[in-house]
């Protein structure tokens, strides 16, 4: 897709406002901005990165659908990330799927997915700090990924998750204070 | 508690010594932002490893798949849109809406230029012009458009009566449509006739038909102001069913209160 400067330098509302008003192409640059870093909440939360490209595809089909209840005095992205949320709950209630696996099944995986012993440090940190994250309860991981993917904008997280500011950083705090704890124990066992 | 009190709390729980009353003080003291989270170093570190984690990136087949969507709905959109300015259909419904404009100015005419007509003289054009709106709505009704069925279950608001004909008709509308705007007018439609006691039967029996939830709460909220009590099965089917959205239930639920 050709990138146009100008077009890029619209904000997310005044596109999506042209989406509702029938400009569907426009859509297209919401997509090429947002397709990663909703990819990225999905596949954090889920591991799976088909379910994650279905997830994303159903969040734009339902910014879509109901385009013409966006009113555009609310911030697009916050809306958004309420729609994958709505998305991804649909998606585990209708299929019934778990949500939640047990420790050991995670080591398991953990460990399948291993390279070499000698693999540099910063390297199997990270996949075990992503090991430690898929390990944590599932409210405690979407907090962390929605600070990651918000970048730290707590105030619109709480928007999304429907509590205040302050409520919202003292769940990071919790999520944190868990992660590091997993973190650790994972690290003993290996 | 002072700013001394608070540095010792942070440095007590980043030596690892915090006891739960401490960590309840700490969250309250980031909740009402007497200190950020930036205070605590050794989770401000794991936080940034988590946002520099690699999520990985979506495959081609994720353009695709928007891509395709977004070129439909754009192609259908185009379609409704050229559907609705077909000349042809305009001109079908001008013409008719022209014949009972005319209609209704003979009527009119008639009874302002023979005041002393007869009530049954008036009475006679007002069914003739009621009849060619019966018309014209259950043509209007098999319409492919959703605009153009709209009109149809429109034209019912100011006839006074309406034959089983046209309530039919708007029983078939209010359970098949596929569209939801045009099955909320049909049940708006229905409302005046709700004196009926066969079409507050009829209304009963389409609750459990509905599948949309606007649907659904629209005739659980006129149920509840009619006290239809029959209702109360088919409303509680729904707070049954496990995809009634939790919104939908509630409202639901206080319909059912205001019945009990």
């Amino acid at each position: 897709m050709k990138s146009n400067p100008d077009l890029e330098a619209l904000s997310d509302n005044t596109l999506m406002i042209q989406v509702r008003d029938g400009d569907l192409d426009k859509l297209s640059l919401l997509f090429e901005r947002y397709k990663k870093p909703l990819y990225g909440f999905f596949y954090g939360m889920n591991k799976d990165a088909e379910l994650s490209e279905d997830l994303v595809q159903n969040v734009f089909y339902r910014i879509l659908r109901y385009r013409n209840v966006f009113r555009g005095d609310g911030d697009f992205r916050v809306w958004m990330f309420h729609i994958a949320r709505n998305v991804r709950n649909d998606h585990f209630r209708k299929d019934k799927i778990k949500l939640k696996e047990p420790v050991e099944r995670w080591n398991d995986k953990l460990q399948a997915s291993e390279g070499p012993l000698d693999e540099a440090i910063r390297q199997d940190n990270m996949r075990m700090l992503s090991a430690a994250l898929a390990i944590l309860p599932e409210e405690k991981r979407e907090v962390l990924l929605l600070s990651k993917f918000q970048n730290r904008n707590y105030r619109d997280i709480g928007e999304i998750l429907g509590c205040s500011e302050g409520a919202v950083k003292v769940k990071v705090f919790r999520a944190l204070q868990e992660l590091k704890e997993v973190f650790f124990r994972l690290e003993k066992r290996m | 508690m002072d700013n001394a009190q608070v540095k010792e709390l942070i440095r007590r729980y980043q030596e690892g010594i915090t006891g739960p009353d401490e960590i309840a003080q700490l969250e309250y003291l980031l909740e009402t932002g007497t200190i950020g989270l930036e205070a605590f170093h050794e989770l401000g570190t794991i936080e940034n490893q988590v946002h520099n984690l690699e999520t990985g990136l979506p495959s081609q087949s994720l353009d695709d798949a928007f891509y395709t969507m977004l070129r439909d709905e754009i192609k259908k959109e185009q379609s409704l849109f050229e559907r609705i300015n077909v000349p042809r259909y305009q001109l079908l419904f001008r013409i008719a809406a022209a014949v009972l404009l005319v209609m209704s100015g003979i009527a009119i005419g008639h009874f302002l230029d023979r005041p002393q007509a007869s009530d049954g003289q008036v009475h006679q054009l007002s069914e003739q012009v009621s009849e060619l709106k019966e018309m014209m709505m259950l043509a209007l009704l098999d319409k492919e458009e959703a605009t153009e069925r709209l009109k149809a279950v429109n034209l019912t608001q100011g006839m006074n009566e309406v034959s089983t004909k046209v309530t039919q008709a708007l029983f078939r509308t209010l359970n098949n449509d596929e569209n939801v705007n045009v099955r909320l007018a049909a049940l708006e439609a229905l409302t005046p006739y709700t004196g009926d006691e066969r079409i507050r039967e009829e209304l009963v029996r389409s609750i459990g038909k509905q599948d949309s939830p606007l649907v659904q709460l629209a005739l659980a909220e006129l149920m509840a102001a009619l006290q239809e009590k029959s209702s109360l099965d088919a409303l509680q089917k729904i707070l049954n069913n496990d995809r009634t959205p939790e919104a939908v239930k509630r409202k639901i639920e206080e319909s059912i209160l205001v019945m009990s």
